[in-house]
């Protein structure tokens, strides 16, 4: 039987909320997504080729030479070396098979002496299943490319086709639907976030010297606006919790949007550029709304590219600063804001993993290093670090096809050896896509480490001051 | 050197390959409009590093082995790639010299070109046999491939041969004839071919350089 006093108390001081915002479009989204390629749907393809063709698509697909240099740059390659289709020049020559076959001159008189061939059904199954399945658009191969053929802007251009004729795998589709459909790709619902959030708010306060701690939602003229990845309200509030107590503890003013919080940009994976600017566009009138100086992204690798590099090339522009809480972190323990015991984590080894889109593709390359040096004594880089780094496999949305999921798994090998060979127990990183990849392939190839983020380091290692 | 030759054999070296020059830098021309009339991709976000040195480093890779994972560990395939296109400059050059500038061709001049044409007819061969038996390269490689890089190692072995007869003071031979024959062949076909990859590698380079020097990866000092 429920208190009447507390009963009371809840009628009479706490006024009756407010029915939650329908956020995301008004309308309710299905994308078509075609089990096979259709004649219809390749006709499309033909029709949206040209449209994806711009300066730096053109030239990747016209400046391969088939040196074969990037062979040994990609992590599907070296990890799955007996399976030779998954070169990279061999992956994207299933998508410039075809632009030749439209746009190459010797092409147009003997297609087959340059390997031209006609869009059909196979090619167009040999480029779904590559260009999803078997590359994560990490650029790596890019960056050991003489002729600097940027393979992750060409397979972006020939998702967004195969997209666009409804050639997509069902589950990444399903999470940018959601997305479009409810303001958050795991459509959670503006009072459930709500609640979430308060619910991490009073486990902060709960933390010793921490009684003040607050997670201000939709606050007008916070320095900072903070976005998530909706995989914190969900599955890991700690990440969101640990967040908020750096923050707090150094004094930054910030703010949660109840709205818009969402930092995931999954159209960056599939392609759709109206998709990925709408997205955009949301969080940029939040900034607005909410009159913040940054729009801050937290640890999410796409998610961070997509708002520090992408959205401005979206939008024409943004009157705002943009960071993330990396680079922020940085800062605060350069500007001695942070004040950190490195003692508490002196059992442990730690390595980090650099992610994809925050360093070869984001520019975060030193911020990381600040952050954990700052943090722990034992620190070991992995043999390939920084631009240099492997991909874990859980880059392009990998992680949101299962259909190549057996594929992904044997792709992190590489990964999975390298941090084999540093001894650490700990796989620090700043991504989500990667925390759920690394913990993954540490199971398959029985690594014991544990996976966490900065915000995660940070939080056991504060000195709490008053 | 002198370059006394028949009337024939100067109208190839001389005005059959000012034709065949001209029509290769219009079609060249033409490759390069339709690439830029192509939209480039915007860069508006605030840069934390600089496009332009960006640019220049990107383009400058090429002299810098330790600046790739691919050269860097692969030194030995680096200074072939090296030798091999100090050899097409000096064999493009030597196309040239022999008829507008032929006291440039020095026996000394026309040894060291000689002595690059050899080792590229070699690289060539081990090249044609990488693409043959690297399954890797082979199964990336279409008949294109496997023409241009014959063509290039039968074209050195060639030159090799008209650059020693010309040494012995034989400007006119069979070999000189057939020389400039391909090289009126070439002059023709690359615009059409991968070999005209070198028109692409410009733009490829600086808007690599452009994007990755912008965020800051590249050249991290110019930050």
């Amino acid at each position: 039987m429920p208190d009447p006093v507390e009963t009371s108390k809840i009628q009479t001081s706490e006024p009756e909320p407010a029915a939650p915002e329908k956020l995301g479009t008004q309308e309710n989204r299905k994308w078509p997504v075609l089990a096979e390629f259709t004649p219809e749907a390749l006709a499309k393809m033909e029709k949206v080729l040209p449209s994806k063709l711009n300066r730096i698509v053109q030239t990747s697909l016209a400046g391969c030479i088939h040196c074969g240099m990037c062979t040994e740059a990609c992590h599907y390659t070296q990890s799955i070396p007996e399976d030779k289709t998954l070169v990279p020049a061999y992956k994207a020559d299933r998508f410039r098979k075809w632009y030749k076959y439209r746009y190459d001159w010797m092409a147009k008189a003997f297609p087959s002496f340059v390997g031209a061939k006609p869009l059909s059904k196979d090619l167009a199954d040999e480029m779904y299943d590559k260009l999803w399945g078997g590359c994560t658009m990490c650029r790596r191969c890019t960056f050991n490319c003489p002729m600097g053929v940027d393979y992750g802007m060409m397979v972006r251009a020939a998702r967004g086709i195969m997209c666009e004729a409804g050639r997509v795998p069902q589950n990444l589709q399903d999470t940018v639907d959601a997305h479009y459909n409810h303001g958050n790709n795991m459509a959670v619902p503006q009072d459930e976030f709500i609640e979430t959030i308060e619910w991490i708010e009073e486990e902060l306060q709960s933390e010793e010297g921490c009684e003040h701690f607050t997670i201000p939602l939709d606050k007008k003229g916070a320095q900072y606006l903070l976005t998530l990845n909706p995989r914190e309200p969900k599955y890991y509030p700690m990440t969101i919790q640990s967040t908020a107590k750096v923050l707090n503890a150094a004094g930054v003013s910030f703010t949660i949007s109840s709205r818009y919080w969402d930092m995931t940009n999954y159209a960056m994976f599939n392609g759709m550029d109206g998709d990925a600017k709408l997205f955009a566009k949301w969080l940029f009138d939040e900034v607005d709304r909410l009159g913040c100086e940054y729009l801050m992204s937290g640890e999410c690798g796409h998610g961070y590219r997509g708002i520090r590099w992408e959205m401005s090339n979206w939008l024409g522009g943004v009157p705002f600063k943009i960071t993330s809480s990396m680079e922020l972190f940085a800062d605060l323990i350069q500007t001695n804001r942070l004040k950190l015991d490195k003692s508490v984590h002196d059992n442990k080894i730690f390595t980090y993993h650099d992610s994809c889109n925050i360093a070869r593709s984001g520019g975060v390359l030193e911020e990381p290093r600040v952050v954990i040096r700052a943090a722990v004594n034992n620190f070991v880089e992995m043999p390939h670090n920084r631009e240099q780094s492997y991909c874990c496999g859980g880059g392009g949305g990998a992680l949101a096809m299962p259909e190549f999921a057996k594929r992904r798994i044997a792709s992190g090998k590489i990964k999975a050896d390298e941090i084999k060979a540093t001894g650490a127990n700990v796989v620090l990183q700043s991504c989500h896509n990667c925390t759920d990849m690394l913990k993954e392939i540490c199971e398959h190839y029985g690594i014991h480490a544990k996976v966490m983020n900065l915000a995660e380091l940070l939080d056991p290692a504060l000195v709490l001051t008053d | 050197m002198e370059n006394k030759v028949s009337y024939a054999l100067y109208v190839l070296q001389e005005p059959v390959q000012y034709i065949a020059l001209t029509f290769m830098a219009l079609m060249y021309a033409i490759k390069i409009y339709q690439l830029m009339k192509k939209p480039g991709p915007p860069e508006k976000a605030e840069l934390k590093g600089d496009r332009y040195a960006g640019a220049l480093h990107s383009l400058a890779n090429v002299l810098r082995p330790w600046g790739m994972e691919s050269t860097r560990s692969h030194p030995y395939f680096y200074v072939e790639f090296l030798i091999f296109h100090i050899a097409v400059a000096l064999t493009i050059g030597s196309t040239f010299f022999i008829p507008l500038t032929p006291w440039l061709m020095t026996p000394l001049v026309s040894k060291v070109i000689m002595v690059f044409m050899g080792l590229a007819f070699l690289i060539g061969l081990r090249r044609i046999y990488r693409r043959i038996t690297v399954p890797e390269i082979r199964i990336i490689s279409s008949p294109d491939d496997f023409f241009a890089i014959t063509l290039m190692t039968v074209f050195f072995a060639v030159g090799f041969v008209t650059m020693w007869l010309w040494i012995q003071g034989k400007p006119e031979t069979g070999w000189m004839w057939l020389f400039f024959l391909m090289v009126t062949f070439f002059l023709i076909y690359v615009p059409f071919s991968k070999i005209s990859h070198y028109v692409l590698y410009p733009f490829g380079r600086v808007m690599y350089g452009q994007v990755f020097g912008g965020r800051g990866i590249l050249n991290r000092n110019a930050r």
